[in-house]
Protein backbone atom coordinates (compact mmCIF):
# COMPACT_ATOMS: atom_id res chain seq x y z
CA UNK A 1 0.00 0.00 0.00
CA UNK A 2 1.29 3.19 -0.56
CA UNK A 3 0.95 6.52 1.18
CA UNK A 4 -1.57 7.88 -0.63
CA UNK A 5 -3.75 4.91 -0.52
CA UNK A 6 -3.15 4.52 3.29
CA UNK A 7 -4.60 8.52 3.80
CA UNK A 8 -7.49 8.03 1.68
CA UNK A 9 -8.80 6.05 4.26
CA UNK A 10 -10.84 9.04 5.40
CA UNK A 11 -13.66 8.66 8.70
CA UNK A 12 -16.39 8.52 5.33
CA UNK A 13 -14.75 5.52 4.41
CA UNK A 14 -14.88 4.16 7.73
CA UNK A 15 -18.82 5.48 7.50
CA UNK A 16 -19.29 2.92 4.38
CA UNK A 17 -18.12 -0.10 6.33
CA UNK A 18 -21.24 -2.74 7.02
CA UNK A 19 -22.78 -2.45 10.39
CA UNK A 20 -21.94 -5.31 12.83
CA UNK A 21 -25.17 -7.10 11.45
CA UNK A 22 -24.57 -7.31 8.08
CA UNK A 23 -20.71 -8.87 8.69
CA UNK A 24 -22.05 -11.11 10.99
CA UNK A 25 -24.63 -12.05 8.10
CA UNK A 26 -22.21 -12.14 5.43
CA UNK A 27 -19.93 -14.67 7.39
CA UNK A 28 -22.74 -16.84 8.48
CA UNK A 29 -23.70 -16.78 4.56
CA UNK A 30 -20.16 -18.04 3.88
CA UNK A 31 -20.36 -21.12 6.35
CA UNK A 32 -24.32 -22.04 5.64
CA UNK A 33 -23.58 -21.90 1.76
CA UNK A 34 -20.91 -25.56 1.91
CA UNK A 35 -23.65 -26.94 4.26
CA UNK A 36 -26.34 -26.38 2.14
CA UNK A 37 -24.70 -27.92 -0.34
CA UNK A 38 -23.63 -31.12 1.73
CA UNK A 39 -26.94 -31.48 2.76
CA UNK A 40 -28.36 -31.12 -0.93
CA UNK A 41 -26.15 -34.01 -2.45
CA UNK A 42 -26.31 -35.91 0.79
CA UNK A 43 -30.33 -36.12 0.39
CA UNK A 44 -30.03 -36.58 -3.53
CA UNK A 45 -27.92 -39.09 -2.96
CA UNK A 46 -29.76 -40.99 -0.11
CA UNK A 47 -33.04 -40.42 -2.12
CA UNK A 48 -31.71 -41.63 -5.66
CA UNK A 49 -28.67 -43.97 -5.47
CA UNK A 50 -31.07 -46.78 -4.56
CA UNK A 51 -28.50 -47.03 -1.40
CA UNK A 52 -30.71 -48.91 1.11
CA UNK A 53 -31.73 -46.09 3.75
CA UNK A 54 -30.33 -48.54 6.55
CA UNK A 55 -26.91 -47.20 5.45
CA UNK A 56 -27.53 -43.89 4.26
CA UNK A 57 -30.45 -42.29 5.55
CA UNK A 58 -32.37 -39.10 4.37
CA UNK A 59 -31.92 -36.09 6.40
CA UNK A 60 -35.06 -36.87 7.75
CA UNK A 61 -34.67 -39.73 9.43
CA UNK A 62 -31.63 -38.51 11.26
CA UNK A 63 -33.94 -35.55 12.15
CA UNK A 64 -36.06 -37.83 13.96
CA UNK A 65 -34.03 -39.69 15.39
CA UNK A 66 -32.10 -36.69 16.90
CA UNK A 67 -35.75 -35.75 18.22
CA UNK A 68 -36.50 -38.53 19.22
CA UNK A 69 -33.63 -38.62 21.72
CA UNK A 70 -34.09 -35.42 22.28
CA UNK A 71 -37.59 -35.85 23.58
CA UNK A 72 -36.98 -39.55 25.09
CA UNK A 73 -34.06 -37.99 26.98
CA UNK A 74 -31.25 -40.30 26.20
CA UNK A 75 -29.70 -37.56 24.50
CA UNK A 76 -29.03 -35.44 27.23
CA UNK A 77 -28.43 -38.48 29.24
CA UNK A 78 -25.27 -39.28 26.84
CA UNK A 79 -24.42 -35.71 26.57
CA UNK A 80 -24.34 -35.11 29.92
CA UNK A 81 -22.65 -38.67 31.00
CA UNK A 82 -19.52 -37.41 28.37
CA UNK A 83 -18.96 -34.03 29.48
CA UNK A 84 -19.46 -35.46 33.39
CA UNK A 85 -16.66 -37.90 32.74
CA UNK A 86 -14.43 -35.07 30.72
CA UNK A 87 -15.19 -32.91 33.50
CA UNK A 88 -13.93 -34.56 36.24
CA UNK A 89 -10.50 -35.66 34.26
CA UNK A 90 -9.84 -32.23 32.78
CA UNK A 91 -10.16 -31.23 37.18
CA UNK A 92 -8.24 -33.92 38.24
CA UNK A 93 -6.24 -33.96 35.77
CA UNK A 94 -5.39 -30.32 35.29
CA UNK A 95 -4.71 -30.59 39.13
CA UNK A 96 -2.16 -32.88 38.48
CA UNK A 97 -0.70 -31.39 35.70
CA UNK A 98 -0.52 -27.68 36.78
CA UNK A 99 1.24 -28.67 39.70
CA UNK A 100 3.78 -31.01 38.68
CA UNK A 101 4.54 -28.55 35.78
CA UNK A 102 5.26 -25.87 37.98
CA UNK A 103 7.57 -27.31 39.83
CA UNK A 104 9.43 -28.92 37.29
CA UNK A 105 9.68 -26.17 35.75
CA UNK A 106 10.79 -23.58 38.74
CA UNK A 107 13.02 -26.47 40.45
CA UNK A 108 15.91 -28.11 38.73
CA UNK A 109 15.30 -31.51 41.11
CA UNK A 110 11.81 -31.79 40.08
CA UNK A 111 12.64 -31.14 36.48
CA UNK A 112 15.56 -33.59 36.41
CA UNK A 113 13.22 -36.28 37.97
CA UNK A 114 10.06 -35.87 36.22
CA UNK A 115 11.45 -34.91 31.88
CA UNK A 116 12.64 -38.85 31.31
CA UNK A 117 9.62 -40.45 32.88
CA UNK A 118 7.38 -37.38 30.77
CA UNK A 119 9.08 -37.99 27.85
CA UNK A 120 8.48 -41.44 28.15
CA UNK A 121 4.67 -41.61 28.68
CA UNK A 122 4.01 -38.62 26.45
CA UNK A 123 5.14 -41.16 23.71
CA UNK A 124 2.13 -44.15 24.81
CA UNK A 125 -1.03 -43.00 23.63
CA UNK A 126 -3.80 -42.54 26.47
CA UNK A 127 -5.72 -44.96 24.42
CA UNK A 128 -3.02 -48.09 24.28
CA UNK A 129 -3.73 -47.95 27.95
CA UNK A 130 -6.90 -49.69 27.97
CA UNK A 131 -6.37 -53.11 27.88
CA UNK A 132 -4.19 -52.42 31.06
CA UNK A 133 -7.15 -50.16 33.38
CA UNK A 134 -9.60 -52.88 31.62
CA UNK A 135 -7.53 -55.08 33.35
CA UNK A 136 -7.38 -52.88 36.73
CA UNK A 137 -10.90 -51.73 36.98
CA UNK A 138 -12.70 -53.85 34.46
CA UNK A 139 -15.10 -52.58 32.62
CA UNK A 140 -16.19 -49.53 34.84
CA UNK A 141 -15.88 -45.98 34.82
CA UNK A 142 -12.78 -45.95 36.47
CA UNK A 143 -11.05 -47.49 33.44
CA UNK A 144 -12.39 -45.18 31.46
CA UNK A 145 -11.49 -42.15 33.57
CA UNK A 146 -8.18 -43.19 34.27
CA UNK A 147 -7.31 -42.69 30.97
CA UNK A 148 -8.63 -39.51 30.35
CA UNK A 149 -6.84 -38.13 33.34
CA UNK A 150 -3.59 -40.06 32.39
CA UNK A 151 -3.68 -37.76 29.25
CA UNK A 152 -5.57 -34.76 30.51
CA UNK A 153 -2.05 -34.62 33.45
CA UNK A 154 0.43 -35.56 30.63
CA UNK A 155 -0.62 -32.64 28.47
CA UNK A 156 -1.14 -29.73 30.95
CA UNK A 157 2.00 -30.94 32.47
CA UNK A 158 4.36 -30.62 29.55
CA UNK A 159 2.12 -27.19 29.07
CA UNK A 160 2.83 -25.88 32.12
CA UNK A 161 6.66 -26.97 32.61
CA UNK A 162 7.59 -25.21 29.12
CA UNK A 163 5.17 -22.11 30.09
CA UNK A 164 6.87 -21.76 34.03
CA UNK A 165 10.50 -22.67 32.44
CA UNK A 166 10.22 -20.09 29.49
CA UNK A 167 9.12 -17.05 31.98
CA UNK A 168 11.21 -13.56 31.73
CA UNK A 169 14.25 -13.83 33.86
CA UNK A 170 13.71 -10.00 34.40
CA UNK A 171 10.31 -10.80 35.88
CA UNK A 172 11.54 -13.02 38.40
CA UNK A 173 14.07 -11.19 39.42
CA UNK A 174 11.92 -7.96 39.71
CA UNK A 175 9.63 -10.32 41.59
CA UNK A 176 12.20 -11.11 44.21
CA UNK A 177 13.42 -7.30 44.48
CA UNK A 178 9.72 -6.20 45.50
CA UNK A 179 9.36 -9.17 48.29
CA UNK A 180 8.06 -12.41 46.49
CA UNK A 181 9.26 -15.72 47.67
CA UNK A 182 8.49 -19.35 47.76
CA UNK A 183 5.07 -19.85 47.60
CA UNK A 184 4.40 -16.41 47.17
CA UNK A 185 6.59 -16.41 43.77
CA UNK A 186 4.53 -19.22 43.03
CA UNK A 187 1.08 -17.76 43.09
CA UNK A 188 2.33 -14.73 42.34
CA UNK A 189 4.82 -14.64 39.33
CA UNK A 190 5.37 -17.95 38.48
CA UNK A 191 1.73 -19.33 38.20
CA UNK A 192 0.16 -16.28 36.30
CA UNK A 193 2.96 -15.15 33.64
CA UNK A 194 2.69 -19.12 32.76
CA UNK A 195 -1.24 -18.93 32.53
CA UNK A 196 -1.22 -18.62 28.83
CA UNK A 197 0.38 -21.95 27.81
CA UNK A 198 -1.07 -23.14 31.05
CA UNK A 199 -4.58 -22.48 29.14
CA UNK A 200 -3.51 -23.43 25.84
CA UNK A 201 -2.44 -27.02 27.45
CA UNK A 202 -6.05 -27.16 28.68
CA UNK A 203 -7.21 -26.84 25.51
CA UNK A 204 -4.96 -29.34 24.00
CA UNK A 205 -6.10 -31.45 26.50
CA UNK A 206 -9.51 -30.84 26.35
CA UNK A 207 -9.54 -31.26 22.35
CA UNK A 208 -7.48 -35.08 23.11
CA UNK A 209 -9.69 -36.26 26.37
CA UNK A 210 -12.76 -35.56 23.93
CA UNK A 211 -10.67 -38.00 21.55
CA UNK A 212 -10.59 -40.44 23.94
CA UNK A 213 -13.60 -40.58 25.41
CA UNK A 214 -15.71 -41.31 23.38
CA UNK A 215 -13.82 -44.73 22.16
CA UNK A 216 -13.59 -45.19 25.49
CA UNK A 217 -17.09 -45.14 25.92
CA UNK A 218 -17.45 -47.53 23.57
CA UNK A 219 -14.80 -50.02 24.62
CA UNK A 220 -16.48 -49.85 27.70
CA UNK A 221 -19.76 -50.50 28.12
CA UNK A 222 -20.81 -47.88 30.53
CA UNK A 223 -24.94 -46.81 31.41
CA UNK A 224 -24.43 -43.30 29.00
CA UNK A 225 -22.13 -41.33 26.66
CA UNK A 226 -22.13 -40.82 23.41
CA UNK A 227 -19.08 -42.70 22.49
CA UNK A 228 -21.75 -45.68 24.14
CA UNK A 229 -24.46 -44.43 21.70
CA UNK A 230 -22.94 -44.83 18.86
CA UNK A 231 -21.78 -48.38 19.94
CA UNK A 232 -25.51 -49.80 21.61
CA UNK A 233 -26.66 -48.28 17.81
CA UNK A 234 -24.67 -50.25 15.76
CA UNK A 235 -25.55 -52.96 17.66
CA UNK A 236 -28.95 -52.65 17.11
CA UNK A 237 -28.69 -51.44 13.82
CA UNK A 238 -29.79 -47.73 14.12
CA UNK A 239 -27.93 -46.41 11.40
CA UNK A 240 -29.52 -42.99 11.72
CA UNK A 241 -29.27 -42.61 15.49
CA UNK A 242 -25.56 -43.29 14.75
CA UNK A 243 -25.54 -40.62 12.25
CA UNK A 244 -27.83 -38.22 14.63
CA UNK A 245 -25.31 -38.79 17.76
CA UNK A 246 -22.06 -38.05 15.46
CA UNK A 247 -23.84 -34.83 14.61
CA UNK A 248 -23.99 -34.04 17.84
CA UNK A 249 -20.28 -35.03 19.18
CA UNK A 250 -19.18 -32.59 16.20
CA UNK A 251 -21.50 -29.58 17.18
CA UNK A 252 -20.90 -29.76 20.53
CA UNK A 253 -17.15 -30.07 20.37
CA UNK A 254 -16.85 -27.49 17.83
CA UNK A 255 -19.00 -25.28 20.46
CA UNK A 256 -17.20 -26.28 23.33
CA UNK A 257 -13.68 -25.33 21.68
CA UNK A 258 -14.81 -22.54 20.66
CA UNK A 259 -17.10 -20.72 23.31
CA UNK A 260 -15.49 -21.65 26.43
CA UNK A 261 -11.47 -22.84 25.50
CA UNK A 262 -10.60 -20.08 22.92
CA UNK A 263 -12.28 -17.57 24.54
CA UNK A 264 -10.57 -18.42 27.80
CA UNK A 265 -7.33 -18.40 25.68
CA UNK A 266 -8.20 -15.16 24.04
CA UNK A 267 -8.72 -13.53 27.68
CA UNK A 268 -5.46 -13.71 29.38
CA UNK A 269 -2.91 -13.80 25.95
CA UNK A 270 -5.08 -10.48 24.31
CA UNK A 271 -5.40 -8.58 27.87
CA UNK A 272 -1.79 -9.36 28.73
CA UNK A 273 -0.44 -9.00 25.14
CA UNK A 274 1.53 -11.83 25.53
CA UNK A 275 0.98 -13.54 22.40
CA UNK A 276 3.12 -9.93 20.59
CA UNK A 277 6.31 -10.57 23.70
CA UNK A 278 6.00 -14.68 21.86
CA UNK A 279 5.89 -13.05 18.14
CA UNK B 1 17.10 7.05 56.93
CA UNK B 2 18.88 6.61 53.12
CA UNK B 3 22.17 5.97 53.06
CA UNK B 4 24.23 3.89 51.07
CA UNK B 5 27.40 2.49 51.49
CA UNK B 6 29.39 0.34 49.20
CA UNK B 7 32.68 -0.90 51.10
CA UNK B 8 35.92 -2.88 49.32
CA UNK B 9 33.40 -4.39 46.45
CA UNK B 10 34.91 -7.05 44.63
CA UNK B 11 33.38 -9.31 42.13
CA UNK B 12 34.89 -11.92 39.80
CA UNK B 13 33.50 -14.52 37.54
CA UNK B 14 34.73 -17.92 37.31
CA UNK B 15 36.44 -19.69 34.54
CA UNK B 16 33.57 -21.30 32.78
CA UNK B 17 34.53 -23.42 29.68
CA UNK B 18 33.45 -21.87 26.14
CA UNK B 19 32.79 -18.16 28.20
CA UNK B 20 35.63 -16.72 26.51
CA UNK B 21 37.29 -15.83 29.99
CA UNK B 22 39.70 -19.03 30.75
CA UNK B 23 41.02 -17.23 33.58
CA UNK B 24 37.81 -16.21 35.15
CA UNK B 25 36.89 -12.36 34.86
CA UNK B 26 37.46 -9.69 37.55
CA UNK B 27 35.17 -7.22 37.00
CA UNK B 28 36.43 -4.93 39.96
CA UNK B 29 38.69 -5.38 42.75
CA UNK B 30 38.00 -2.62 45.21
CA UNK B 31 34.83 -0.14 44.56
CA UNK B 32 34.29 1.91 47.72
CA UNK B 33 31.71 4.87 47.73
CA UNK B 34 28.92 6.58 49.67
CA UNK B 35 26.07 7.86 48.48
CA UNK B 36 24.39 9.77 51.15
CA UNK B 37 21.03 10.72 52.65
CA UNK B 38 19.24 12.71 49.90
CA UNK B 39 22.04 12.59 47.52
CA UNK B 40 21.39 11.28 43.87
CA UNK B 41 24.72 9.70 42.48
CA UNK B 42 25.02 8.78 39.35
CA UNK B 43 27.64 6.24 37.80
CA UNK B 44 28.72 6.22 34.77
CA UNK B 45 31.06 4.20 32.48
CA UNK B 46 31.54 2.57 28.94
CA UNK B 47 29.36 -0.65 28.65
CA UNK B 48 30.40 -4.08 30.60
CA UNK B 49 32.55 -1.82 32.74
CA UNK B 50 30.19 -3.55 35.70
CA UNK B 51 27.61 -0.91 36.13
CA UNK B 52 24.90 -2.99 36.37
CA UNK B 53 27.01 -5.40 38.19
CA UNK B 54 27.63 -2.62 41.57
CA UNK B 55 23.91 -2.33 40.90
CA UNK B 56 22.68 -6.01 41.28
CA UNK B 57 24.68 -5.81 44.43
CA UNK B 58 23.41 -2.96 45.88
CA UNK B 59 20.06 -4.73 44.83
CA UNK B 60 20.94 -7.94 46.97
CA UNK B 61 19.70 -9.80 43.40
CA UNK B 62 23.88 -11.02 43.38
CA UNK B 63 26.11 -11.81 45.80
CA UNK B 64 29.62 -10.06 45.69
CA UNK B 65 33.07 -11.82 45.93
CA UNK B 66 34.32 -9.43 49.00
CA UNK B 67 33.70 -6.64 50.03
CA UNK B 68 30.15 -5.35 51.71
CA UNK B 69 27.30 -2.62 51.12
CA UNK B 70 25.05 -1.08 53.86
CA UNK B 71 22.17 0.79 53.41
CA UNK B 72 21.86 2.70 56.66
CA UNK B 73 24.07 0.80 58.32
CA UNK B 74 22.35 -2.52 58.01
CA UNK B 75 24.48 -5.12 55.76
CA UNK B 76 22.70 -6.17 52.61
CA UNK B 77 22.26 -9.87 52.53
CA UNK B 78 19.67 -10.25 49.92
CA UNK B 79 17.20 -8.42 48.09
CA UNK B 80 15.28 -6.17 50.38
CA UNK B 81 11.97 -3.96 50.35
CA UNK B 82 14.71 -0.73 51.85
CA UNK B 83 15.76 -0.76 48.23
CA UNK B 84 12.93 0.09 45.56
CA UNK B 85 14.45 -1.36 42.05
CA UNK B 86 14.11 0.60 38.66
CA UNK B 87 14.93 -1.89 35.83
CA UNK B 88 16.28 -0.95 32.05
CA UNK B 89 14.07 -3.48 30.77
CA UNK B 90 11.06 -2.30 32.63
CA UNK B 91 10.08 -5.62 33.86
CA UNK B 92 6.90 -5.27 34.56
CA UNK B 93 4.40 -7.68 35.44
CA UNK B 94 2.10 -8.12 32.10
CA UNK B 95 -0.69 -9.57 33.77
CA UNK B 96 -1.33 -6.68 36.45
CA UNK B 97 -2.83 -3.16 35.60
CA UNK B 98 -0.94 -0.34 36.34
CA UNK B 99 -1.98 0.21 39.94
CA UNK B 100 -1.41 -3.71 40.15
CA UNK B 101 1.70 -3.54 39.45
CA UNK B 102 3.02 -0.74 41.38
CA UNK B 103 0.94 -2.07 44.66
CA UNK B 104 3.16 -5.69 44.16
CA UNK B 105 5.69 -4.10 46.37
CA UNK B 106 2.80 -3.24 48.80
CA UNK B 107 1.32 -6.32 49.11
CA UNK B 108 4.25 -8.09 49.68
CA UNK B 109 4.63 -5.89 52.95
CA UNK B 110 1.21 -6.65 53.90
CA UNK B 111 0.10 -3.38 53.72
CA UNK B 112 -3.95 -3.21 54.44
CA UNK B 113 -6.18 -2.59 51.83
CA UNK B 114 -7.11 0.77 52.40
CA UNK B 115 -3.62 2.26 53.13
CA UNK B 116 -2.40 0.37 49.83
CA UNK B 117 -4.87 2.00 47.96
CA UNK B 118 -4.27 5.44 49.20
CA UNK B 119 -0.30 4.60 48.44
CA UNK B 120 -1.34 3.83 44.87
CA UNK B 121 -3.48 6.46 44.07
CA UNK B 122 -0.58 8.87 45.60
CA UNK B 123 1.80 7.10 43.18
CA UNK B 124 -0.37 6.85 40.43
CA UNK B 125 -0.78 10.46 40.13
CA UNK B 126 2.95 11.18 41.20
CA UNK B 127 4.50 9.18 38.46
CA UNK B 128 1.68 11.29 35.96
CA UNK B 129 -0.35 7.92 34.97
CA UNK B 130 -3.75 9.11 36.46
CA UNK B 131 -6.12 7.96 33.69
CA UNK B 132 -3.97 4.86 33.14
CA UNK B 133 -4.12 2.77 36.63
CA UNK B 134 -6.48 0.58 35.32
CA UNK B 135 -4.30 -0.29 31.83
CA UNK B 136 -2.15 -3.42 31.41
CA UNK B 137 1.72 -2.86 30.62
CA UNK B 138 1.44 -3.96 27.16
CA UNK B 139 -0.77 -1.00 25.96
CA UNK B 140 1.78 1.45 27.53
CA UNK B 141 4.17 3.49 25.26
CA UNK B 142 7.86 2.76 26.62
CA UNK B 143 7.71 5.92 28.30
CA UNK B 144 4.97 5.44 30.53
CA UNK B 145 5.94 1.90 31.09
CA UNK B 146 9.09 3.12 33.10
CA UNK B 147 6.89 5.36 34.83
CA UNK B 148 4.98 2.05 36.17
CA UNK B 149 8.61 1.19 37.29
CA UNK B 150 9.59 3.90 38.72
CA UNK B 151 6.23 4.20 40.65
CA UNK B 152 6.63 0.37 41.77
CA UNK B 153 9.93 1.37 43.25
CA UNK B 154 8.72 4.17 44.90
CA UNK B 155 4.96 2.58 46.34
CA UNK B 156 7.78 1.11 48.81
CA UNK B 157 8.83 4.24 50.38
CA UNK B 158 12.41 2.73 50.33
CA UNK B 159 15.90 3.97 51.85
CA UNK B 160 17.47 4.27 48.45
CA UNK B 161 16.45 3.81 44.78
CA UNK B 162 18.43 1.82 42.64
CA UNK B 163 18.23 2.99 39.27
CA UNK B 164 19.89 0.94 36.05
CA UNK B 165 19.53 3.10 32.69
CA UNK B 166 16.38 3.59 33.54
CA UNK B 167 16.03 5.72 30.20
CA UNK B 168 18.75 2.96 27.95
CA UNK B 169 15.61 1.73 25.96
CA UNK B 170 13.79 4.89 25.03
CA UNK B 171 13.78 6.98 22.26
CA UNK B 172 16.14 10.08 22.91
CA UNK B 173 12.38 12.57 23.22
CA UNK B 174 11.04 10.46 25.56
CA UNK B 175 14.26 9.67 27.73
CA UNK B 176 14.31 14.17 27.89
CA UNK B 177 10.93 13.88 29.12
CA UNK B 178 11.57 11.12 31.35
CA UNK B 179 14.71 12.92 32.98
CA UNK B 180 12.65 16.06 33.50
CA UNK B 181 9.85 14.08 35.08
CA UNK B 182 12.33 12.33 37.28
CA UNK B 183 13.92 15.56 38.20
CA UNK B 184 11.02 16.77 39.40
CA UNK B 185 9.99 13.94 41.63
CA UNK B 186 12.91 13.47 43.13
CA UNK B 187 12.84 17.38 44.14
CA UNK B 188 9.26 16.14 46.01
CA UNK B 189 10.54 12.46 47.27
CA UNK B 190 14.56 13.56 47.74
CA UNK B 191 15.12 10.28 47.79
CA UNK B 192 18.72 9.02 47.87
CA UNK B 193 19.38 7.71 44.37
CA UNK B 194 21.69 5.25 42.65
CA UNK B 195 21.55 6.21 39.25
CA UNK B 196 23.00 3.89 36.48
CA UNK B 197 23.61 5.38 32.77
CA UNK B 198 26.43 5.59 30.08
CA UNK B 199 24.98 9.08 28.99
CA UNK B 200 26.95 12.23 30.12
CA UNK B 201 23.86 14.73 29.70
CA UNK B 202 21.80 12.24 31.96
CA UNK B 203 24.19 12.25 34.60
CA UNK B 204 24.44 15.77 34.41
CA UNK B 205 21.29 17.10 34.66
CA UNK B 206 20.39 14.38 37.32
CA UNK B 207 22.75 13.96 39.63
CA UNK B 208 24.83 15.97 42.68
CA UNK B 209 27.88 13.83 42.19
CA UNK B 210 28.93 11.34 39.37
CA UNK B 211 31.24 8.71 39.64
CA UNK B 212 33.16 7.33 36.72
CA UNK B 213 33.43 3.69 37.01
CA UNK B 214 36.22 2.99 34.32
CA UNK B 215 39.76 0.24 34.17
CA UNK B 216 39.96 -3.38 33.82
CA UNK B 217 39.18 -4.63 36.66
CA UNK B 218 36.95 -1.30 37.19
CA UNK B 219 37.48 1.48 39.42
CA UNK B 220 36.42 4.49 40.80
CA UNK B 221 38.57 6.66 38.85
CA UNK B 222 36.34 10.08 39.04
CA UNK B 223 34.12 11.41 41.79
CA UNK B 224 32.81 14.53 40.44
CA UNK B 225 30.47 17.07 42.14
CA UNK B 226 28.10 18.53 39.80
CA UNK B 227 26.65 21.78 42.21
CA UNK B 228 24.51 23.42 40.04
CA UNK B 229 21.26 24.87 40.65
CA UNK B 230 17.94 23.00 40.17
CA UNK B 231 16.06 23.42 37.42
CA UNK B 232 19.28 22.68 35.49
CA UNK B 233 19.07 23.82 31.78
CA UNK B 234 20.84 21.54 29.54
CA UNK B 235 22.18 24.57 27.31
CA UNK B 236 23.23 26.75 30.30
CA UNK B 237 26.88 27.24 29.35
CA UNK B 238 28.32 25.56 33.42
CA UNK B 239 25.89 22.75 32.47
CA UNK B 240 28.26 22.40 29.17
CA UNK B 241 31.64 22.35 31.09
CA UNK B 242 30.28 19.62 33.41
CA UNK B 243 29.02 17.77 30.65
CA UNK B 244 32.79 18.65 28.67
CA UNK B 245 34.84 17.63 32.13
CA UNK B 246 32.98 14.47 32.21
CA UNK B 247 33.85 13.70 28.65
CA UNK B 248 37.37 14.19 28.80
CA UNK B 249 37.45 11.93 31.85
CA UNK B 250 35.19 9.31 30.44
CA UNK B 251 37.36 9.08 27.21
CA UNK B 252 40.54 9.31 28.87
CA UNK B 253 39.37 6.32 30.98
CA UNK B 254 37.81 3.87 28.73
CA UNK B 255 41.26 4.77 27.08
CA UNK B 256 42.85 2.44 29.71
CA UNK B 257 41.30 -0.74 28.22
CA UNK B 258 43.05 0.53 24.28
CA UNK B 259 45.96 0.90 23.21
CA UNK B 260 46.83 4.26 23.95
CA UNK B 261 49.66 4.01 26.62
CA UNK B 262 49.38 7.51 27.51
CA UNK B 263 45.70 6.78 30.23
CA UNK B 264 45.66 9.23 33.39
CA UNK B 265 45.79 6.53 36.00
CA UNK B 266 48.21 3.13 35.39
CA UNK B 267 46.86 0.50 33.25
CA UNK B 268 45.42 -2.03 35.12
CA UNK B 269 47.10 -5.90 34.48
CA UNK B 270 44.77 -8.42 32.70
CA UNK B 271 43.75 -11.62 34.40
CA UNK B 272 45.23 -13.67 31.77
CA UNK B 273 48.70 -14.44 31.62
N1 LIG C 1 26.77 -13.94 34.96
C1 LIG C 1 27.93 -13.51 34.41
N2 LIG C 1 28.93 -14.38 34.15
C2 LIG C 1 30.09 -13.97 33.60
N3 LIG C 1 30.35 -12.70 33.29
C3 LIG C 1 29.41 -11.77 33.51
C4 LIG C 1 28.14 -12.13 34.08
N4 LIG C 1 27.40 -11.00 34.20
C5 LIG C 1 28.15 -10.00 33.70
N5 LIG C 1 29.35 -10.45 33.30
C6 LIG C 1 30.44 -9.64 32.76
O1 LIG C 1 30.79 -8.66 33.71
C7 LIG C 1 31.11 -7.45 33.06
C8 LIG C 1 30.30 -6.32 33.62
O2 LIG C 1 28.96 -6.47 33.22
P1 LIG C 1 27.84 -5.38 33.54
O3 LIG C 1 27.86 -5.07 34.98
O4 LIG C 1 26.57 -5.87 32.98
O5 LIG C 1 28.35 -4.13 32.70
P2 LIG C 1 27.62 -2.76 32.35
O6 LIG C 1 26.31 -2.74 33.04
O7 LIG C 1 28.55 -1.70 32.82
O8 LIG C 1 27.47 -2.73 30.87
C9 LIG C 1 30.90 -7.66 31.58
O9 LIG C 1 32.16 -7.88 30.99
C10 LIG C 1 30.05 -8.89 31.52
O10 LIG C 1 30.34 -9.63 30.36
MG1 LIG D 1 24.31 -2.59 32.26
Amino acid sequence: MNQSGYMAKSPTDDDLEPPAWRRLAKDAYYVLIPIVVVLVFWQMFAKMSGISPVLFPPLENIWNALVHTATEGTLWADLGGTFLRLFKAVAAGSVIGTIIGALMGYFRDWERAFVGPLNFLLAIPGTALFPLTMIWFGLTEMAILSILIYEVSLTVMANTWSGVKSIDVSLIRAARAFGANGASMFWRVLLPSAMPSIISGYRLAFSRAWRIVIIAEMLVSVSAGLGYRLFWAREFFQTEIVYATLLTIGITGLLFERLVLRSAEAMTVNRWGTVRELE
Amino acid sequence: MGELRVERLKKHYPARRGSGHRTGLRVFDDVTFTVGEGEFVSVIGASGCGKTTVLNLAAGLDTPSGGSIFVDGRAVTGPGLDRGIVFQEFALFPWLTVAENIAFGLKSMRVPGEQRKRTVAHIVDLVGLKQFADYYPNRLSGGMRQRVGLGRALAINPSVLLMDEPFGALDSVTREAMQNALAEIWIETRKTVLFITHDIREAVFLSDRVLLLAGRPSQIVLDLPIDLPRPRGRHDASFQEKERNLEVALRGGSSQTGDSGEAPAPREKTVSH
